[in-house]
């Protein structure tokens, strides 16, 4: 063991450089492992792994593309992908606030679909002018998430059901019961998906004109950052957000100290599912203007892997959330473009996601490496 | 009745498959939200065995079923190393790398099914076509009144499956490695003391899981849709995973707790039909399964009690 660390040349901790950065270079790191790894496979295909990589860029508008059609440009695929963002963002936010208090919020996207039905059917098909019933859908959104996330956690507080189970089973039941009511009561036949809401209710402005553009204006993406950032405030200055890292980190010592374990971890999940209630309506009365019966997004689960790959941290999930959402955006434009599957996209975002799951291994080897090398040097001197 | 038993055991039986594999994950102290991602990712492999080989066996060969159950255990346990590698040997965070697992998997699979069959089959399609699991019915015995159903008409694999539980019963409780792998959940320091390598034990629970996942995801592949494509991911490790939480981590009650998701889902399809309503009232009817777990839960996880080191990550310098 000891031979073979002497070898290893420790170019990682070189590269990684100092503890200080490494909140930034180690997700740098996976991820660009993660695309090198997608570049092998693409070249596997038999297409040039840059210019895919060029075209994700291009579809997330954040590199101009060779043509536009008439009112479309470079800012409206970028507004594009706020739009996609803002959701992702609250939902991201959802996972980690859970996930401080040491509890894994699956079943944000049944969250999610609860809130984004409430909110259509109290809300979205009334006559309510714009001002009145924007706020409201938000309200229900809210309202709706933190009742289901605050189910969860008292039964786990109260009955001892562990949380992911529970989470599973309302997922299930969210999903089939709403899937019941729009088969039966809200459903287009053309589109088999629940009529559209009105654009009074949606949170997503569309065809804004600006210039000699037509856009889409996601209302909630600045009140995203601003909640990342009051988050984060909550989490690192506030008692109350003191006590629900402690008891994420270790409840018996909280419990030692006095505080009240059961009572955060209800208050943990209640906020998380506010917060997944938030993302539900900015999903499905925003980005979306339907709810399609059967299904729960793929982005409630995706979420948990992007406040991972932002290490729980507010404000690293902004960013965290910008890349994955640019490529599942940008996978549309790529797969025309190159030829790509589109599929690949998924694989991207999963291969990311696994090798920062790696990121504490990382961390870890670089910095025993680090250490080994100032003990050698020290020796040798 | 007789189709609610039928269609209920078909279901309940690689449910439980699933959930056995991940109680020995779990036993070992290994968290495995995995369950899904492996389930899928061996129903991927086995598919793809009887889509590369199946025409080498000839039309009504059984013997191409039968292995491709076997190769989608072997897929299921490769992969399930992934999560092993992640979880013992990178030390990432049990629950995330599970997460993780699944998410690749279902890219993954999905990736490669449509590349697969577009470069080596020269058709745009996201599946892959197997063929009809033979179903036998034991004459005599299926005669008996309500009972019988058991007997009746059932897929090959479920007394396969049967018999495994029993095996796997056998070598968690009766056996020494049964004894080392629960103890490496309730205890690792003291396993390390008694000389065993804790981080090998899990390892091979681990990838057995993955096998018995990897089994259960080729079954429902064959029972649900005949084919595989995404549809195997229809939350069936989920399900299992709950089961086993269900079942206090125990072969019996895990049983017990597949049975009763299997029988409510196909008894909530027989009422609807029965009751002659839409199928919309399908979708209501399905929640039966969940509603009920989640009340029995109420009443009976007071006690329940996880592995002691379950999620753990095993640090030989702790006390």
């Amino acid at each position: 063991m000891k031979n073979e660390q002497q070898k290893k040349p420790n170019f990682l901790a070189a590269i990684l450089g100092s503890k200080r950065w490494q909140f930034i270079t180690i997700p740098l790191f996976a991820i660009l492992c993660s695309l090198l790894a997608i570049s092998v496979i693409i070249l596997l295909v038999g297409k040039n792994p840059l210019v895919a990589f060029q075209s994700l860029l291009e579809g997330s508008g954040f590199l101009p593309k060779a043509s536009y059609s008439t009112y479309k440009g470079m800012i409206t695929d970028f507004m594009d992908t706020l739009d996609a963002l803002t959701p992702m963002l609250f939902a991201a936010l959802a996972v980690a606030v859970a996930f401080k208090a040491g509890l894994f919020n699956i079943g944000v996207s049944g969250q999610m679909l609860l809130a984004g039905f409430l909110a259509t059917v109290l809300v979205g098909y009334s006559d309510l002018p714009a001002g009145l019933a924007k706020p409201l859908v938000l309200l229900v959104g809210i309202a709706a998430g933190a009742c289901a996330g605050g189910l969860i956690g008292i039964l786990k507080y109260r009955f001892n059901i562990n949380e992911v189970v529970s989470a599973i089973m309302l997922n299930y039941i969210f999903q089939y019961i709403i899937s019941f009511f729009i088969n039966t009561r809200l459903v287009d036949p053309v589109s088999r998906q629940s009529r559209n809401v009105s654009e009074a209710a949606r949170l997503t402005l569309m065809n804004v004109e600006a210039g000699s553009f037509k856009m889409r204006v996601p209302i909630c993406i600045l009140p995203a950052l601003l909640l990342a950032v009051a988050l984060q405030v909550f989490l690192a200055k506030t008692k109350q957000g003191y006590e629900l890292k402690a008891v994420g980190l270790n409840p018996l010592a909280a419990r030692y100290a006095g505080i009240k374990v059961g009572g955060n971890m209800v208050f943990a999940l209640t906020l998380s599912g506010a917060l997944a209630g938030l993302a539900g309506v900015t999903y499905y009365l925003g980005y979306y203007q339907s709810i399609q019966p059967g299904t729960l997004s793929s982005l409630g689960f995706d979420s948990i892997a992007v406040s991972l790959l932002g290490n729980s941290h507010p404000i690293g999930i902004i960013f965290s959330s910008l890349l994955i959402t640019a490529i599942s955006r940008g996978s549309t434009y790529m797969s025309s473009t190159v030829g790509v599957r589109q599929e690949i996209a998924s694989l991207v975002t999963g291969m990311i996601l696994l090798f920062s799951a790696c990121s504490g291994y990382i961390r870890w080897r670089v910095n025993k490496s680090g250490g080994f090398k100032r003990k050698r040097g020290g020796k040798q001197a | 009745m007789n189709t609610v038993i039928i269609d209920g055991l078909s279901y309940a039986l690689p449910l439980l498959i699933i959930a056995i594999g991940g109680i020995y994950s779990e036993r070992s102290g290994i968290t495995n939200l995995a369950l899904e991602g492996l389930l899928g990712f061996g129903a991927f492999t086995g598919g793809l065995f009887v889509a590369l080989f199946g025409s080498m066996f000839g039309n009504n060969s059984q013997a191409v079923i039968y292995l491709s159950l076997l190769v989608a255990m072997v897929g299921g346990a490769v992969f399930a190393m992934l999560h092993s590698l992640l979880c013992i040997g990178f030390s990432a965070n049990q629950v995330i790398s599970g997460v993780v697992i699944n998410i690749v998997s279902l890219a993954l699979t999905g990736f490669l099914t449509s590349q697969i069959n577009s470069s080596l089959f020269g058709k745009p399609s996201d599946k892959f076509m197997l063929s009809v699991f033979p179903r036998i019915t034991v004459p005599g015995l299926s005669k008996i009144p309500v009972l019988g159903a058991v007997f009746t008409n059932f897929y090959v694999f479920e007394p396969i499956i049967l018999v495994l539980v029993l095996v796997c019963w056998y070598i968690l409780y009766r056996t020494r490695y049964g004894m080392h792998l629960r103890a490496c959940g309730d205890n690792p320091q003291a396993v390390d003391t008694a000389g065993i390598d804790v981080n090998k034990t899990r390892f091979g629970a681990v990838a057995f899981s993955g096998a018995l996942s990897g089994l259960g995801g080729m079954c429902f592949a064959y029972s649900i849709s005949g084919t595989f494509s995404a549809s195997v991911y229809m939350g069936a490790g989920y399900l299992a995973i709950a089961a086993l939480i269900f079942g206090n981590w125990n072969t019996i009650p895990t049983f017990v707790a597949c049975l009763i998701f299997g029988f409510a889902r196909s008894g909530a399809y027989e009422l609807v039909k029965g009751l002659k309503l839409s199928s919309s009232f399908c979708d209501l009817a399905m929640t039966l399964p969940y509603i009920l777990t989640l009340l029995l839960l109420i009443f009976f996880s007071k006690n329940n009690r996880a592995p002691r080191a379950l999620g753990e990550i095993y640090d030989k310098s702790k006390r």
